[in-house]
């Protein structure tokens, strides 16, 4: 199922939208022409690579033919505009037909070869083109080169003028044309065929993925902008000289994209503004420059290979964790007489083995319930329960670490659902709550039966908007039904727009009706999402079954008929039916929380359930 | 054409054959063993040769043309033993192991130039050769050197071929190569044997370097030649077999001279790259080659 929100709902469109905007301006504030001259260069290394990525990184055709593509856009605009004369801006329109052309061309080798062979077919190819500029002096100027190209204006105002202001905004301009390009190619049908040929060749092929077809897309459309920027470098520097083609200018472009981190649009722009920067901070130092440059690059690719973009979401992420994590802070001391009010009780900070965790305890009653609540939701879904059920049962609801008001806890040790499992323990331990009956909701009820798999005390399991899953990942497409909110789900990173698809979806609520639940999505951890959906794979989901299967433990299915994620049909299957419920028990009317939604029919339906056990 | 013209062309073919034989092979067994392209390998044939020069010269001592070779053999041999150790293997494990060691020789290669450019300034050298007499074969008049060079060149990958079979150091690296896990299974030292293996191309590669420094002028940016002829060479012939790319190293070396004869000096590099490119067309494994990768 794809998932592929408009851009302005992503998170990238504020940050986007900003940078956007101080390139927009800047020229205000750097006056001066060299800085200028800088800036123009980061643009079209920016454009070269993050064109290279679209084959190298989301084509995976790992390729040396980009620079060819530049130096055919370099030559293109000399040849056309100086030595046949035509119109500069109609030449520099035409060059990107000539790449492309060249592009289809190395398309057929390409396609017969694999790998290191690829590198060095694009490297012969390019090599080629550099001997034929060479030989052919009369036209390209041999290997001096052509200086005094034409230049570019528009009416009589030279682009050049105003300290090069012209060439900032056609650069500018180049560089967001390309980059709104390759934003749409990645996400476009092709794009993701581009991506599935690179992830699992076979697969793709057997899906109708045509091979042939989609990596002379790939490169075909990966040879315009480089094309453009190529031209576009001749009309600025007036010069177009056989340097292009070496292996000085290869190693800037590919530290650039490297640096950047493959596989991703924005990486390269940000590592072409420190790699050019720091090529035109150290240009004074001459060899030492490019050994600088050089250190750079291998310190970068040893100790962080997945480059720069990937350390700025590292960054971003830790800047993430921590503002969820003050948000709970803050919320455990303002919202505690709200809270206490929605549950009748004050909830404590309980130590478990995996963190803190904010318990909320009624204290009395002989039989122990405990609610576990699903992802990226806090104990407070279930407080028409603890309204309904206090007088009968003792009631436990707790916030998974990174959730609700818990603290954050380690992403790799306490995020999954072994660990939450274990903090159920703890608590039961803890607060002596003896053989509880279990319910859980969605995520929880995956924690509710790995507690009871893991041999842990138990009179009885609910579960609630959770397909009971036999082998992972076989099971998932057949319990659960394709949807992009499912995505949402294991997603790290959410938009304001997401978290509130996400918030409507799972609880099937609006802002202002819930906003305790509202928040709740704001407020998790992404990292906990991520974690807890990675490793559902490491989950023993053998055991879980056979808690279900084994009949020693009371179990029963409450859904709602509505729910959009779970497959009612597989659910609903004989082997996952019990002498409690023979099929999942359906709450009319009500969706994925059927106990928030229809709270009365609910706890009726849980109560006849939870009296039988 | 006369006899003798042609006897001429053929002779400076085989030998830029055999200068291309011992610079391709030390790309080769590093393609074969380590499983990456060594984009280093053109400036360690440059490096080789300025070492070779520097030990020459009288302000180093001005020793003889043995010494340097050998000091410079060994001093390549070090530096080829310890790049590995930053240059591939930190990412060894990495999926992506092809392009990172792409780009991080294709660094180091930029690193060397630009210190030979610091050290030894841009203007050309040239070793002095030892022997400056020419004799005549088949009419045409060759330097004596020239079949030393070749004579050299040859033994040296013959002696290498011969410690890859016959001594226990070139079995382990042989094996190292065939089966990474079998081999740390057996006990051996894989990044060590790793790192030997591209101590030797390098070593290889400055032997070559002094070779065409005696022959033509050295620059700290002459080493892209090389590289560029040693991946043609190494495609052309393939891996199969440690013979292969020295076969093809001839095959290339003839039709290089023969190209800049008839062709022109401009087209022959078009000529070879686009051989190259209907090579692998054709016959990606290689000329002479099956497809696998073993020594």
């Amino acid at each position: 199922m794809k998932y592929a929100p408009p851009f302005q709902r992503t998170n990238g469109f504020l940050p986007v939208l900003l940078v956007f905007a101080v390139l927009l301006l800047l020229p205000v504030v750097v006056t001066e022409t060299y800085a200028r001259h800088t800036l123009i260069l980061v643009f079209v290394y920016a454009v070269l690579a993050s064109n290279w990525d679209l084959s190298l990184g989301y084509g995976g055709i790992v390729n040396f033919a980009h620079l060819g593509f530049f130096a055919i856009g370099l030559y293109g605009y000399a040849i056309f505009a100086k030595v046949i004369g035509v119109d500069p801006w109609l030449a520099l329109l035409v060059t990107p037909v000539f790449a492309v052309a060249f592009a289809v061309l190395l398309a057929i080798p390409i396609l017969r070869l694999e790998g290191i062979y690829v590198i060095l077919v694009t490297i012969a190819a390019t090599q080629l083109l550099l001997q034929i500029v060479v030989s052919q002096s009369t036209y390209t100027g041999g290997t001096s080169g052509m200086v005094l190209l034409p230049r570019l204006t528009i009416g009589d105002y030279k682009l050049s003028s105003d300290n090069r202001l012209g060439y900032y905004y056609l650069a500018l301009a180049l560089l967001t044309a390309s980059t709104f390009f390759l934003y749409k190619i990645e996400r476009s049908a092709t794009g993701r065929a581009m991506k599935a040929l690179r992830d699992n060749k076979y697969y793709a092929i057997s899906r109708g993925v045509s091979e042939a077809r989609t990596r002379l897309w790939t490169l075909g459309l990966s040879a315009i902008f480089p094309a453009f920027a190529g031209g576009f470098y001749g009309a600025y520097l007036r010069v177009a000289s056989p340097d292009v083609f070496g292996l000085g200018f290869l190693t800037i472009t590919l530290s650039v994209l490297l640096l950047g981190g493959i596989a991703t649009i924005w990486g390269p722009l940000i590592a072409a503004i420190v790699v050019v920067g720091l090529s035109q901070l150290l240009a004074d130092y001459g060899a030492w420059r490019n050994i600088v440059i050089a250190l750079v690059i291998i310190g970068v690719v040893v100790v962080y290979p997945g480059g720069l973009f990937a350390a700025l979401q590292e960054i971003w992420s830790g800047f993430d964790r921590a503002k969820t994590n003050l948000i709970a802070a803050y919320r455990r001391k303002t919202g505690a007489a709200a809270r206490a009010r929605a549950m009748g009780t004050s909830d404590q900070l309980l130590e478990t083995r995996h963190g803190k965790v904010s318990v909320c305890d009624t204290h009395s009653g002989a039989q122990a319930i405990i609610f576990i609540h699903g992802n990226s939701s806090c104990k407070e879904v279930f407080r028409h329960q603890f309204d309904a059920l206090r007088d009968q049962y003792r009631l436990v609801a707790f916030d998974l670490p990174g959730h609700g008001v818990s603290p954050n806890a380690d992403p790799e040790k306490d995020y999954n659902v072994a660990a939450y499992a274990q903090i159920v323990r703890d608590l039961v331990d803890r607060l002596k709550l003896g053989n509880p009956i279990i319910f859980g909701w969605s995520l929880g009820g995956y924690v509710a039966l790995e507690y009871a798999a893991a041999g842990n005390p138990i009179s009885g399991l609910v579960m609630c908007g959770t397909s009971p899953i036999r082998t992972y990942p076989d099971d998932m497409p057949k319990g659960y039904i394709p949807s992009p909110h499912m995505e949402l789900a294991g997603k790290r990173f959410h938009s304001p727009y997401e978290k509130g698809q996400y918030a409507t979806h799972t609880i099937g609520m609006q802002k202002h009706s819930e906003p305790v639940l509202w928040q709740a999505v704001w407020r998790t951890d992404g990292q906990a999402r991520e974690q807890a959906f990675a490793k559902l794979k490491t989950t023993d989901w053998q055991r879980q079954m056979s808690v279900i299967q084994g009949g020693k433990i009371p179990f029963a299915m409450i859904n709602g008929p509505k729910d959009p994620f779970i497959n009612h049909t597989y659910c609903a299957r004989p082997e996952f039916g019990t002498d409690y419920a023979q099929t999942p028990i359906l709450i009319n009317g009500a969706g994925h929380a059927p106990f928030v939604e229809d709270p009365d029919a609910f706890t009726k339906a849980f109560l006849k359930l939870i009296e039988a056990f | 054409m006369a006899f003798d013209t042609f006897m001429f062309i053929l002779m400076s073919g085989i030998l830029l054959g055999g200068l291309y034989a011992l610079m391709a092979t030390g790309l080769a067994v590093v393609w074969t063993t380590l499983g990456v392209f060594n984009f280093a390998h053109g400036t360690f044939v440059m490096l080789g040769a300025y070492i070779a020069w520097q030990v020459t010269q009288s302000v180093a001592g001005g020793f003889g043309f043995m010494i340097a070779v050998v000091l410079s053999i060994l001093v390549m041999f070090c530096l080829g033993f310890v790049l590995h150790f930053a240059l591939i293997k930190p990412f060894e494990r990495n999926q992506n192991v092809v392009l990172l060691a792409v780009i991080s020789t294709l660094a180091a290669a930029s690193i060397i130039e630009n210190s030979v450019l610091l050290g030894w300034g841009p203007r050309d050298k040239q070793i002095a050769p030892p022997i400056g007499s020419k004799i005549d074969f088949f009419g045409a008049s060759i330097n004596t050197f020239d079949f030393v060079i070749l004579g050299v060149a040859l033994l040296t990958l013959f002696a290498l071929a011969v410690f890859l079979r016959r001594t226990t150091m070139g079995r382990t690296l042989r094996a190292a190569a065939q089966n990474r896990e079998a081999a740390e299974l057996m006990g051996l030292n894989v990044p060590k044997l790793f790192a030997i293996t591209l101590g030797i191309s390098a070593a290889t590669a400055a032997l070559a370097g002094i070779f065409v420094g005696s022959l033509r002028f050295i620059s700290p940016t002459f080493g892209a030649d090389p590289l560029m002829k040693s991946l043609i060479v190494v495609i052309l012939g393939g891996v199969a077999r440690f013979t292969s790319p020295i076969y093809a190293a001839f095959v290339v070396g003839i039709a290089e001279s023969f190209s800049a004869y008839f062709l022109g000096l401009y087209w022959s590099p078009a000529l070879l790259f686009a051989m190259m490119i209907a090579v692998l067309l054709i016959k990606p494994e290689g000329l002479f080659g099956h497809r696998s990768k073993t020594l």
